[in-house]
């Protein structure tokens, strides 16, 4: 640029100098520090440690596998499967309203639209920013140990991720086609539903679906304040010290989510 | 950005904007549409200051634009494609209605059927070759039914054979509908062929707004004459 020669020229730095360099030191400097904090004497891990870990792992290969046990994975998978769903089912009934308010496209007036943007965002950083576990602990003490409890659970943070990437997918789309939109007469509602929404809807389908995949380990995990599902069966598997049963479970949810993410790759190359 | 000039178009006149890439061609398309507003001076549309109307309805009444690009919605099929030039006169119950039982159906085929693409009513937008989409933007133009009618560069890379089918089609949906038409054009052939008037453009400054017949070698190498005093490469 032409214009940057009137300037006046800033006094030549040493290289090293450059902030992100003293920070990259900074960094490194803290590691090293770090490494001597650390009591090696004892060893890292306890005693028994290592035998343990491989315990864990070795039963990986040698999963008990009866007729009783698989019907007991397979109902418990379904419990997870469904808690997952009707939560993700309660998120999406959170998050495409409010992901479209936020998003600030529904109307063409500014400062209307920034007062709800506002509002609604920071409606949706409060879902998001308290973890489904805590939410269950709350609606447990409320409601008991009910899968009601577990869905909402569920439901509210995860409403709250799928509302804030909604609005990003919705404001990112490309422009000219709701330009010509516009240029037909069409009013911000409707290029809304005729321009932003088909062009969003594939990323946030697929966004989605990547949420009901982490939304099965949520349920498994929530299965742990004992509501039962896979999580409940392997927490009572390692109570046991049975790694062989506690890996059956484990697989079934390694499948589960192998066939979720087969399945929206399906859907979305149908879309493509 | 564009020089002062002063220029006015008859109701059913057919202008050809000609000049080299960068001239000012589509920025003044744009500002005919209402897409963009000029820093001075104004634009009157049937007698109507183009600043004081709201885009929406009574400006899709007036002007229609089909874009260099077509510009449609790639997940939609081509004929709620075509049917969004109706969005302007639709409710807005009937345009979500629409989305899933298309209204004014049979106008949208007509027009598909008009410019050549019926069979490809229920193909999405995105799934169709160049060619077509330019097709389906003129039958959502045809829809849409404006008294003005913009064309940003209908012919830019394409065979000669396809800019004359293209512009031959342009012509004749506009002749029919007794819509004026404006486009950008960088053949001085075809706007010789299909135009009646044309205005040369040079790095935003207006050069010359002659019938077609008039236009001579001579304007056009100066219009397109490469390293003038004024050139911007």
């Amino acid at each position: 640029m032409r214009s940057s020669a009137a300037l006046p020229q800033l006094p030549a730095q040493p290289r090293w100098l450059e902030s992100r360099r003293v920070l990259t030191l900074i960094l490194l400097g803290a590691l090293v520090l770090s490494l001597f904090a650390v009591d090696w004497s004892s060893g890292v891990l306890h005693p028994r440690g290592l035998a343990a870990i491989g315990d864990i792992f070795g039963a990986a290969f040698r999963p008990e596998l009866s007729l009783e046990l698989a019907g007991k994975a397979i109902t418990s998978a379904w419990r997870t499967v469904a808690y997952a769903v009707a939560g993700l089912t309660v998120a999406l009934a959170i998050g495409m309203p409010l992901g479209a308010v936020a998003s600030g496209t529904l109307t063409g007036s500014r400062t209307a639209s920034a007062i709800n943007v506002g509002l609604v965002r920071g409606l949706l950083a409060f879902f998001r920013s308290i973890h489904e576990l805590v939410w269950a602990l709350v609606f447990v003490a409320a409601l008991g140990l009910s899968p009601i409890a577990a869905v909402l659970a569920l439901g509210i943070p995860y409403g709250g991720m799928l509302g804030r990437i909604y609005a990003e997918l919705l404001q990112d789309v490309p422009q000219p086609p709701l330009e010509s939109l516009r240029r037909a007469g069409a009013s911000e509602w409707r290029v809304f539903w005729y321009g932003r929404l088909p062009m969003a809807l594939p990323d946030m389908l697929s966004y989605t679906f990547y949420r009901l995949e982490c939304g099965i380990r949520s349920a498994a995990i929530l299965s742990w304040v004992g509501l039962g599902g896979l999580g409940f069966q392997i927490q009572i598997a390692l109570a046991d010290l049975a790694y062989g049963r506690a890996w059956t479970f484990l697989w079934a949810l390694v499948i589960l989510v192998l066939l979720v993410d087969q399945w929206s790759t399906q859907v979305r190359r149908r879309l493509a | 950005m564009l020089a002062p000039f002063d220029l006015s178009i008859e109701p059913g006149e057919r202008v050809a904007m000609i000049g080299p890439s960068g001239a000012g061609k589509t920025t003044l398309l744009r500002m005919i549409a209402g897409a963009i507003e000029p820093s001075s001076g104004t634009i009157h549309l049937h007698g109507r200051a183009l600043a004081r109307m709201r885009p929406g309805r009574d400006l899709a009444r007036l002007v229609g634009m089909v874009a260099q690009q077509f510009d449609l919605v790639p997940n939609l099929s081509a004929l709620h494609n075509t049917l969004a030039g109706r969005l302007g006169e639709w409710g807005v119950a009937r345009s979500l209605v629409s989305l899933v039982w298309p209204s004014d159906r049979a106008q949208g085929l007509a027009a598909l059927a008009r410019v050549g693409v019926q069979d490809l009513a229920y193909q999405r937008a995105g799934r169709l070759s160049g060619g077509e989409q330019q097709r389906v933007a003129i039958a959502r133009l045809l829809v849409q039914d404006p008294r003005i009618a913009l064309a940003d560069e209908p012919v830019a890379s394409l065979d000669p054979a396809r800019a004359d089918e293209v512009l031959r089609l342009l012509v004749a949906v506009t002749e029919e509908a007794r819509e004026t038409l404006i486009a950008s054009i960088h053949t001085v052939e075809l706007a010789k062929r299909y135009f009646g008037r044309a205005v040369g453009f040079r790095n935003g400054v207006m050069q010359f707004d002659l019938p077609t017949a008039q236009l001579t070698n001579e304007r056009l190498d100066a219009l397109y004459e490469l390293g003038g005093r004024d050139s911007a490469l």
